[in-house]
């Protein structure tokens, strides 16, 4: 059985913190057929670029919607140029840098994060709330990892947001879609989409019958995607009882229009030692499972289809999804770049997070 | 717009000594080297017979001679200048002549134009690329550049590269050629490319919306340049695309991959292309060039060749 609901948060209605900017009209609920992700370009956000270990004295390069990014470290400080330290500059200077072709740049759990948009606009404050990784990094390698989707970075998160997808593409990791019931619920503000899928005696993950010691056939499970819009960042949490608690971050950085780079940081601390260890690994795998429909699927959205998509319950938190991008991405194109709810804020409440696992 | 100017030879292939046939999609044209190492275009079809002039000679005196019944035609104008049996009459009515095409040669290319009225291209920079080949490929040209933007691996070799599906910056317009930087790999023992955080090589191309001709830049990630190649695909007939290529080593080549670049067969355009995996090759970097084509062509015109800044950085754009 499947119900779904999909609601607005209570701060959505209540936009008091920005009041300068008045509300552009909404994409109407027909919008979701127009739907274009290679063309939404988001800007004043920050992108995760890098685990922090990635970085030492010599450049990496990084790339935001194909402007580069070059990275490095100046007595330990992590900088952010769009000029490689050894070019002969001949191009233009980028607007989305300052005076000396620096990005804004920080560094936080665990990540390099760079400023895409208006250097001035950079903020810490527009940071994404990412609850259960430790504020100054520091969580071991083997829960990190660097893959790429090949798809446009909006794809890869639709894709997320619907997780009926992965009891088929990823039923040999976590499981069919057996199960006695399932509910799923939708809460958004004008920056981020949360959805909460919950079942009851769900077929057990093979992932963790194996590496987690499961006996029993079924299990509960509870299980969160929350998008940060604007940063393309996914919170994936799931909490699977009998079972781990598995919170995932699941960034999906536009390097360009239709691929996608995720500084992948899987918080497995409290898992047991083989789980620990395998389950970040699991990525690996389901990333190309992910790619072998969204590389197809991708190139068929650069336009404008007249063919309308067709829709199920099932795609309740995409079609929002869809709508909230493409709200946001029209009130920039109006030159409202303001943010109207706070993504900084923690979400630990949110994502449902049992914090006793995970304290800082 | 403006006819295109098509690099139909390497400056080697034409000579004085034996005709060359090559194609401009399905006309057939026919070039070789007059008395003053000029080289010359005319249709490859004798006026009298339509036999094929390519089958004829190159004289003495740098006229084209039908080898059916030895007319012989001057290279500049495509008059008529001698018939064998008539050697008392050589004055001959202005339409005895083969049609003529405007031939233009630098960077070690042949250029021809069959709108005999062009304006000469812009001589590019006077570089010297010794490594150069010709490959025949069963693809249509547009197929072929399509290729080159999805997949650079399915039609181009050089010598430990392995292309990947990600892009440093993806296809754009610049100064009014379409411009990308793809990563790359070299072709050691590593992760798969979709799980490697780091690529020690770019590949960037400069391409001509109107001809495909296009400059390919290997950079390492300390910005040396590696390889510069200048890559000319023409349109041949029944559907072939010849592909005439040009390339020169960097100057400062660190490493051992890339010092093995200097063994021969470092570059080459491939004669085969995988037809297997051309097949589901995903349309991504080509779609949006075709975009950019529309919006480009009839309103700008382009550089005259894509080598004119070798070394120019590429910038970004969304």
């Amino acid at each position: 059985m499947l119900e779904v609901a999909d609601r607005p948060f209570a701060s959505d209605t209540d936009h008091t913190e920005t009041t300068a900017a008045p509300r552009a009209p909404r994409p109407s609920l027909n919008a979701v057929n127009n739907w274009v992700p290679h063309d939404i370009v988001m800007r004043d956000s920050w992108f995760p670029l890098a685990h922090d270990h990635a970085i030492g004295k010599k450049p990496v390069r990084r790339a935001v919607y194909s402007h580069p990014f070059y990275i490095w470290r100046e007595n330990g400080k992590a900088v952010a140029s769009e000029f490689h330290p050894q070019e002969i500059v001949t191009r233009e200077k980028s607007p989305y840098t300052d005076a000396h072709g620096r990005y804004p740049v920080i560094e936080h759990y665990g990540l390099i994060w760079g400023w895409f948009g208006r250097p001035e606009a950079a903020d810490p404050a527009h940071l994404p709330s990412l609850p259960f990784l430790p504020p100054n990094g520091g969580l071991p390698k083997h829960m990190t990892a660097t893959i790429r989707f090949d798809c446009s970075a909006p794809i890869s998160l639709e894709n997320l947001i619907d997780l009926t997808h992965a009891d088929f593409l990823h039923a040999d990791v976590v499981g069919d879609e057996k199960s006695d019931s399932e509910d799923v619920e939708v809460f958004y503000d004008s920056e981020t989409i949360t959805m909460v899928r919950t079942l009851v005696n769900k077929s057990v993950a093979p992932i963790m019958k194996f590496f987690s010691g499961i006996r029993q056939p079924t299990q509960n499970v509870r299980q969160v995607i929350r998008i940060y819009l604007r940063s393309h960042c996914a919170i994936a949490y799931g909490r699977f009882s009998p079972g781990d608690d598995v919170p995932l971050f699941h960034p999906c950085t536009p390097e360009s229009r239709d691929r996608t780079r995720m500084e992948m940081v899987m918080n497995t601390s409290n898992a047991g030692l083989m789980f620990r260890h395998v389950m970040p690994k699991a990525g690996y795998k389901v990333s190309r499972q992910d790619s072998s429909m969204t590389n197809p699927q991708s190139p068929r959205y650069m336009d404008i289809d007249p063919r309308k998509d067709l829709h199920s319950r099932f795609d309740q938190a995409g079609q929002r999804y869809r709508l909230l991008m493409m709200e946001l991405a029209q009130r920039q194109a109006e030159g409202d770049f303001a943010y109207r709810d706070n993504v900084s804020a923690d979400c630990s409440d949110i994502i449902g997070l049992r914090k006793e696992l995970f304290r800082f | 717009m403006a006819s295109p100017w098509w690099k139909v030879a390497r400056s080697e292939e034409v000579t004085s000594a034996k005709p060359l046939a090559v194609d401009v999609g399905d006309q057939p044209v026919v070039l070789w080297r007059d008395a003053q190492g000029i080289a010359r275009a005319l249709e490859d079809r004798c006026p009298h017979r339509r036999a094929p002039l390519s089958r004829g000679c190159v004289r003495d005196n740098g006229w084209l001679q039908c080898g059916y019944h030895g007319w012989s035609y001057d290279g500049e104008s495509g008059r008529l200048k001698e018939i064998p049996n008539m050697k008392d009459e050589q004055r001959f009515p202005p339409v005895y002549k083969a049609i003529a095409y405007a031939v233009a040669e630098s960077g070690g290319f042949v250029s021809v134009n069959l709108d005999k009225a062009s304006a000469p291209p812009a001589p590019v920079l006077d570089e010297t690329f010794p490594l150069n080949g010709t490959a025949h490929v069963s693809l249509s040209q547009g197929e072929w550049v399509d290729t080159l933007f999805d997949d650079p691996g399915l039609v181009l070799d050089i010598r430990g590269v392995q292309f990947t599906p990600y892009l440093m910056s993806e296809l754009r317009e610049e100064n009014g050629l379409l411009v990308m930087e793809r990563f790359c790999q070299w072709g050691k023992l590593h992760l798969p490319s979709y799980a490697t955080a780091e690529f020690p090589i770019t590949l960037i191309t400069r391409t001509r919306p109107d001809t495909g001709e296009t400059q390919a830049v290997l950079r390492d990630d300390s910005f040396r340049t590696l390889l510069t190649a200048q890559i000319a695909p023409v349109a041949a007939a029944r559907g072939v695309t010849q592909v005439r290529w040009r390339a020169r080593l960097g100057e400062e080549l660190k490493g051992r991959h890339a010092l093995a670049l200097r063994l021969k067969g470092s570059f080459a355009v491939r004669e085969n292309v995988d037809a297997a995996a051309l097949r589901v090759l995903i349309r991504s970097a080509s779609h949006r060039a075709q975009q950019l084509r529309e919006a480009i062509l009839p309103a700008t015109p382009v550089s005259s060749d894509p080598s004119v800044s070798p070394d120019s950085s590429v910038s970004a754009a969304a």
